[in-house]
């Protein structure tokens, strides 16, 4: 197949709908008979649970259920088996569940809340990494060591919940050289909330002794699994379907309210609707995590790495979740970009009595890139060198070797720093803008990867020439489901891609799939579906080759039509050789897999990685010019111009939506997003007048390149293209600010009221005290590893 | 008390309390769900409607105040299934995401096009401050809603 065939701006076919407010969400639906869930949540934490009296609500009149953590015994959790559904015995973050309701109208389910008797215990708090690091600290989980495992090789300590390690060359030997300066760098990060639009939702019902979960999720597997073992019934008697998803950006790459939901309808026997409120969102969001980072690193007077040291501590929450399995791809991004001689690094997720984290866009990378590209920056001038000549001598390319010893295939970066100094030298510099305020520029690199993973489909093809496809992607706003997937799999069958009908997903119709997330969605569900599709193609072929009596290999199918190689109006439509193939051997379908295949790194050196090395790398190149009021400290962002590896771009304008979109939420990341916590541990931004997100007015037009033929594994050469895009943003905008004002910039996100307190010296420096001096004191003891 | 509201050209009575919230009516009794309920607090814009041609956030609009004012959801600007000359230009242009802001965008929109056929960036941009899109990074919006802008001028 000619790959240029599936390459096009195929519009979406959702927008019709979604412009016009007749697409249904999840929050949209309803059923007949459905009752109204709520869920009691914590207000403060940590606590005992003395007394937890649910009799009144039970007695209300219009309450149909309710439900605690008796219900629900089974922990959950990625990595280590650490969460309930409900506060059990102890609540260990504010907002924690703690019991639900099913009632006839909303009103009545509140009601029923607000007559539960509830009497707690204050006990002792770690809210911060700092203080959940001390000897003397309370656990925020007493009883850890009895959890079940569900991933070997993590180092787990008290409120370490997990600890990966990466040790490559003597890196103690590299510090020592005589002939090395050595750059230390700290960095201290906030939350970022995804303020997806629609809400976490969800409507549950139990049927035939099945429960059938509707919601809006990015992972209608892991919903049926992790629904299945904290209710402790079978996975197959869990079926989920997702109707269109109004935003994910990650935060509904977890199993959330569905568990509830199949609970109380089996409890009322009746379907059961639960929706976050905004604040319900706020306060429980799974948000980017907050993080502080240690990077030191050794090089020589002509700007060679000899070795690098890294201590990153990501606060998980009171639930290790997604940072458990993110402490991977620390290694991945923070020592990504450059070749390093030598390597130590300890990441480790830390238990806090604060709400859960989770997996956002590109995730820990973004503020991993960040903090590498500042240091990098910080090493460029002690050496005296350009930082863009020191990111040019320095950016991994073809055999090089990664942090965990892999060996790179292709060069990416070097070309793409090189198109991207080619783009600035064809247009003029915007410093004239800033006028009397401070101008700074910067260029930065960044690697993320696909989060490759199963996936299935299956293809029917129709006796009127149309075709639909069956998997398990969902469609979050992205467009993969819309497009690239059909314009896949209508390339392959000659089809149009309008022809090509997308089913929704459903995890009683279509096999097992990770989700949609991990810029993975056109890479794993695309090839699954390309795979499909030739199987398909292969069985079309053999009726037309007996149908045109012509061998398959001189057919070629398009335009709807199958036609001897070369001879326009030769063949017969596709839709009658699907006729013919039906009369002769019923329907035509085919199935297609598709998952990751293993990929070398260096034996030994990674410990506790749930990804030793990365399958698809996906590079990018970022640059921007900013402004700086120095009266006020505000930061204005006067170009921003993107140089992304996509692989193949099958969809050139929906990439570059993606870009846009995905640079702006960098933009609110690094100029006014964060979820801060009180001493309580609380979270202080409850709604959208405290958490600020970028308006109109706060964008600007992203220059987009596109960098093509990388290698990628993925259907057609192509990569993910919508997660990475936000994976720079904070690195260069905040790269571009400390030259502005020339001070080092250590924290985002850069508001006014910080920036200024820089400009005036009045910021104090990050300080890790928590973090020690010495490298190997952060690190858990462990049996050494026979080699 | 029933209250008679006057949605889309089409009269309801409702017996809600007053102090209700129109998007809450819109949504669970006349399942006009184009309006979306994100944030309940006015910031977002999501839920924005017409009255007697101004656009209002449907969440902070207590129906007594709605009673005998006209109103418009964004289902009324594609009335009988065609898409406004607006809607078609954001189809067009691909500019569509997750979607849930776009209802209340398009409301907000084509009431400022009514009173500005020929704005500049600038204008849209600023027109856009009140409501918020999480997906888009918006400027692809405003180049659709320009070319719309510049093709209906054009064409008389």
């Amino acid at each position: 197949m000619d790959a240029s065939a599936a390459v096009m701006n195929y519009p979406r076919r959702d927008a019709r709908d979604k412009l016009s407010g007749r697409t249904r969400y999840t929050v949209d639906r309803s059923r007949p008979g459905m009752l109204h869930g709520a869920i009691l949540r914590a207000q403060a934490a940590p606590a005992r649970i003395v007394r937890l009296d649910v009799s009144a609500a039970e007695a209300t009149p219009g309450v149909r259920a309710v439900i605690t953590g008796r219900d629900a015994p089974g922990l959950h959790g990625i990595g280590v088996a650490d969460q309930p559904l409900f506060a059990i015995d102890l609540i260990r973050h504010q907002a924690e569940p703690l019991a639900a309701v099913a009632a006839d109208t909303m009103e009545i389910a509140k009601a029923a809340l607000a007559a539960i008797r509830i009497e707690t215990e204050p006990l002792p708090a770690a809210v911060t990494m700092e203080q959940a690091l001390r000897p003397d600290a309370p656990l925020v989980h007493p009883d850890w060591t009895s959890y079940e495992v569900l991933f070997e090789g993590g180092g787990r300590s008290g409120n370490i919940a997990w600890e990966a390690t990466v040790v490559r060359g003597d890196a103690e030997a590299a510090f020592s050289r005589p002939d090395v300066a050595i750059v230390e760098s700290n960095f201290r990060i906030g939350r970022q909330n995804h303020l997806a639009f629609e809400p976490r939702a969800v409507i549950a019902s139990y049927e035939d002794g099945r429960y059938h979960i509707e919601t809006s999720t990015q992972v209608p597997w892991t919903v049926r699994n992790v629904t299945a073992r904290v209710l402790q019934i079978p996975a197959s008697s869990v079926r989920v379907t997702v109707p269109p998803v109004g935003g994910g950006f990650g935060l509904k790459f977890d199993c959330a309210l569905e568990p509830f939901a199949a609970l109380l309808a089996r409890k009322s026997g009746r379907p059961v609707k639960l929706v976050n409120s905004r604040q319900e969102e706020m306060l429980t969001c799974l948000c980017r995590e907050n993080a502080e980072l240690r990077i030191r690193s050794a090089v020589t007077g002509d700007g060679e790495i000899v070795g690098r040291e890294a201590v990153v501590l990501m606060d998980c929450g009171a639930y290790g979740g997604e940072q458990i399995f993110l402490t991977t791809m620390t290694a991945h991004t923070l020592l990504g970009n450059y070749r390093l001689g030598s390597v130590k690094l300890v990441s480790r997720a830390i238990y806090t009595h604060t709400a859960p984290n989770g997996a956002f866009r590109a995730c820990n990378g973004v503020y991993n890139t960040f903090a590498l590209e500042r240091h990098t920056d910080e090493i460029a001038a002690r050496i005296g060198m350009d930082p863009l000549a020191f990111r040019r001598r320095n950016v991994l390319g073809a055999g090089d070797l990664g942090a965990t010893g892999q060996v790179f295939e292709g060069d990416a970066l070097g070309p793409m720093l090189d198109r991207m100094a080619a783009v600035k030298a064809s247009r003029p510099s915007r410093k004239a803008q800033a006028g009397r305020r401070l101008y700074g520029q910067a260029t930065t690199v960044g690697t993320w990867f696909v989060f490759v993973g199963p996936s299935a489909a299956t293809i029917n093809l129709h006796s009127d020439g149309s075709a639909s496809v069956i998997t398990s992607g969902v469609e979050i706003g992205s467009g993969t489901m819309v497009q690239a997937v059909p314009q896949i799999v209508a390339a392959e069958l000659g089809l149009r891609p309008e022809d090509v009908i997308v089913r929704a997903a459903d995890t009683d119709a279509a096999g097992y799939d990770v989700g949609v997330g991990g810029g993975r969605t056109t890479v794993s569900l695309g090839a699954a579906s390309r795979a499909a599709a030739i199987e398909v193609r292969r069985k079309l072929l053999a009726v037309a080759s007996q149908m045109l009596q012509t061998p398959a290999e001189k057919l070629e199918l398009r335009d709807g039509r199958i036609e001897i190689a070369g001879i326009r109006g030769s063949g017969t439509t596709i839709a009658k050789v699907a006729q013919r193939a039906q009369e002769l051997l019923g329907p035509l379908s085919g199935v297609g897999a598709f998952t990751n295949s293993p990929v070398v790194s260096q034996p030994g050196c990674a410990r506790g990685h749930f990804i030793e090395a990365l399958e698809i790398p996906i590079f990018a190149v970022h640059d921007c010019e900013v402004a700086v009021e120095p009266e006020t400290g505000h930061v204005e962002v006067l170009s921003y111009t993107v140089v992304q590896d996509v692989g193949r771009a099958l969809n050139p304008r929906a990439i570059a939506s993606q870009i846009q979109g995905g640079v702006a939420q960098g933009l609110g990341y690094a100029l006014h997003e964060e979820i801060t916590l009180d001493e309580q541990g609380r979270i202080r931004q409850t709604n959208l007048e405290t958490y600020r997100v970028p308006l109109a007015t706060d964008v600007v037009p992203v220059e987009i390149h596109l960098h093509e033929g990388a290698p990628s594994r993925g259907p057609l050469g192509a990569k993910g293209a919508g997660e990475v895009p936000i994976l720079n943003v904070a690195a260069t905008v905040g790269c571009a600010v400390a030259r502005a004002i020339d001070r080092r910039v250590e924290q985002i996100p850069l508001t006014p009221p910080r920036v200024l307190a820089m400009i005036l010296d009045k910021a104090p420096a990050v300080r890790l005290p928590h973090i020690a001096e010495r490298w190997e004191d952060n690190v858990l003891p462990r049996p050494a590893r026979k080699s | 008390m029933s209250i008679s509201l006057t949605i889309n050209g089409e009269t309801h009575a409702t017996n809600r309390d007053p102090l209700t919230p129109l998007v809450d009516v819109l949504r669970d009794d006349l399942a006009l769900t184009g309006a979306k309920a994100v944030c309940r607090e006015g910031f977002c814009g999501a839920c924005t409607v017409l009255m007697d041609g101004q656009p209002v956030v449907s969440c902070l609009l207590p129906i007594a105040s709605a009673a005998g004012r006209d109103i418009r959801t964004v289902e009324a600007l594609s009335d009988g299934g065609e898409l406004s000359p607006l809607q078609k230009a954001l189809e067009q242009h691909d500019v569509v995401q997750c979607g849930m802001c776009f209802p209340g965008m398009t409301v907000a929109l084509t009431s400022f096009l009514a009173s500005n056929p020929n704005p500049t960036r600038e204008q849209v941009k600023q027109s856009l401050v009140g409501n918020i899109c999480r997906c888009t990074g918006y400027e692809r919006i405003i180049d659709a809603v320009l070319a719309h802008a510049q093709a209906m001028q054009g064409g008389g």
